[in-house]
């Protein structure tokens, strides 16, 4: 497969900069697949799972929210947190679960419980992803 | 403290440049959305006769930065000078916080010792607030004060208008398809967006602090330096003479007695 141009960027920095043949990703309507010649393309990013095939193989990462923007030239993803299969504390995101858990059932009002299901859900996304390590 | 302020405006700089990037793509993303549909309509663009507005101030959480606190405060007490109303406050750094406490204004939300560290989260937390009273009619502008840093020497109190948004009109390449509506992806970039921009302002004024700071501890050095050399320079003086005086004592003593 033909790569091409790809940058993955997070307001902490930019997490990927360089060339890939395939990108699977979460989007709000389902998962999207982008393969190079894509027709300009924008759609908004879910918290989910990323596949990226470099050389045949595919590497995973965890994404919260975000945006996915491709475009002739490049395709950009802009994503709040972006965290490799191989890179995520495993031990982090569980004390994360235990505290969203924790939230939910002290949650007061619709906002609140709002905020600590989405946390409960990013920190459930991190777990899952890092099993496929 | 000139030292430790200098270490620390070295990261605040670096930190200042890494957040940049995704700022500036998103703020492109977002340009294009407004300028190729403009037969939509937002919650957030549209732009409402104005009752009440929500200030977003950003300083620091200690003194002994020069001025950079006075600054961004006068900043955002004579920006409303000529309004009914005062406005909300959100208060970001505790001498924000004590600023507008002691004259009495309607502060919604106070963050302290926040900018340091700050997390994409955290600025997102702070914005949504503000998109909520926005979104139900509570307010009806946001605005951003906060301090650009332009170089280690200079800091510029600055001013911006959150919400509604301002979309600059932009040349579109070829036609983009938005999965499901551009609406929604709009919608969804908002947040993302405004946090972001907050983002950047506090980072900003986090490295503006650091190199205020900086500056005036330099002073501070330098003026202790002036200061110690004057003292010690009127204590060997005082020290020379009462040697003088202790010598013509025994040397007039010893004379009178060999006489």
């Amino acid at each position: 497969m033909t790569p091409f141009k790809l940058q993955i960027i997070t307001p902490e920095k930019t997490v990927f900069d360089g060339e890939t043949e395939q990108i699977i990703v979460r989007t709000t309507v389902g998962d999207v697949g982008i393969l190079n010649g894509h027709e300009p393309y924008c759609a908004a990013i879910a918290i989910g799972q990323m596949r990226i095939m470099m050389n045949g193989e595919f590497r995973r990462a965890a994404t919260s929210g975000g945006i996915i923007k491709v475009s002739k030239d490049k395709t950009v993803i802009l994503v709040q947190t972006c965290e490799w299969a191989d890179e995520i504390d495993v031990a982090r995101a569980e004390a994360a679960k235990a505290a969203a858990e924790d939230r939910v059932k002290a949650a007061k009002d619709d906002k609140e419980l709002l905020l600590a299901e989405a946390k409960l859900k990013r920190a459930l996304n991190r777990i899952d992803t890092s099993q496929f390590n | 403290m000139q030292l430790v302020a200098s270490s620390k405006l070295r990261k605040a700089k670096a930190r200042a440049e890494q957040t940049r990037p995704y700022f500036n793509e998103l703020y492109k993303t977002m340009c294009e959305i407004a300028s190729a549909n403009d037969d939509f309509s937002t919650v957030y663009t549209v732009k409402r006769e104005v009752k009440s507005k929500l200030f977003i101030v950003i300083a620091g959480d200690r003194g002994l930065a020069g001025g950079y606190n006075s600054n961004v405060l006068k900043m955002a007490a004579s920006a409303h000078e000529n309004d009914a109303e005062k406005p909300k406050i959100i208060a970001i750094g505790r001498k924000a916080a004590e600023y507008f406490q002691k004259r009495g204004y309607d502060i919604v939300a106070s963050f302290a010792n926040i900018a340091e560290d700050i997390k994409p989260g955290t600025a997102q937390d702070i914005t949504d607030l503000a998109l909520k009273m926005f979104a139900d009619g509570s307010v009806d502008e946001v605005h951003v004060f906060y301090t650009m840093f332009v170089s280690s020497m200079s800091q510029q109190p600055e001013t911006m208008q959150l919400l509604p948004l301002n979309t600059q009109e932009m040349e579109v390449e070829g036609s983009m398809t938005y999965d499901p509506s551009p609406e929604a992806v709009f919608n969804r970039i908002v947040p993302r967006f405004t946090a972001s921009l907050l983002m950047c302002a506090i980072v900003e004024s986090y490295a503006s602090e650091q190199g205020a700071r900086r500056t005036a501890m330099e002073a501070a050095t330098d003026n202790a330096d002036a200061m110690t050399e004057h003292l010690s320079l009127l204590y060997n003086r005082a020290r020379q003479s009462s040697i003088t005086t202790e010598i013509i004592d025994i040397v007039s003593g010893a004379s009178a007695q060999s006489n």
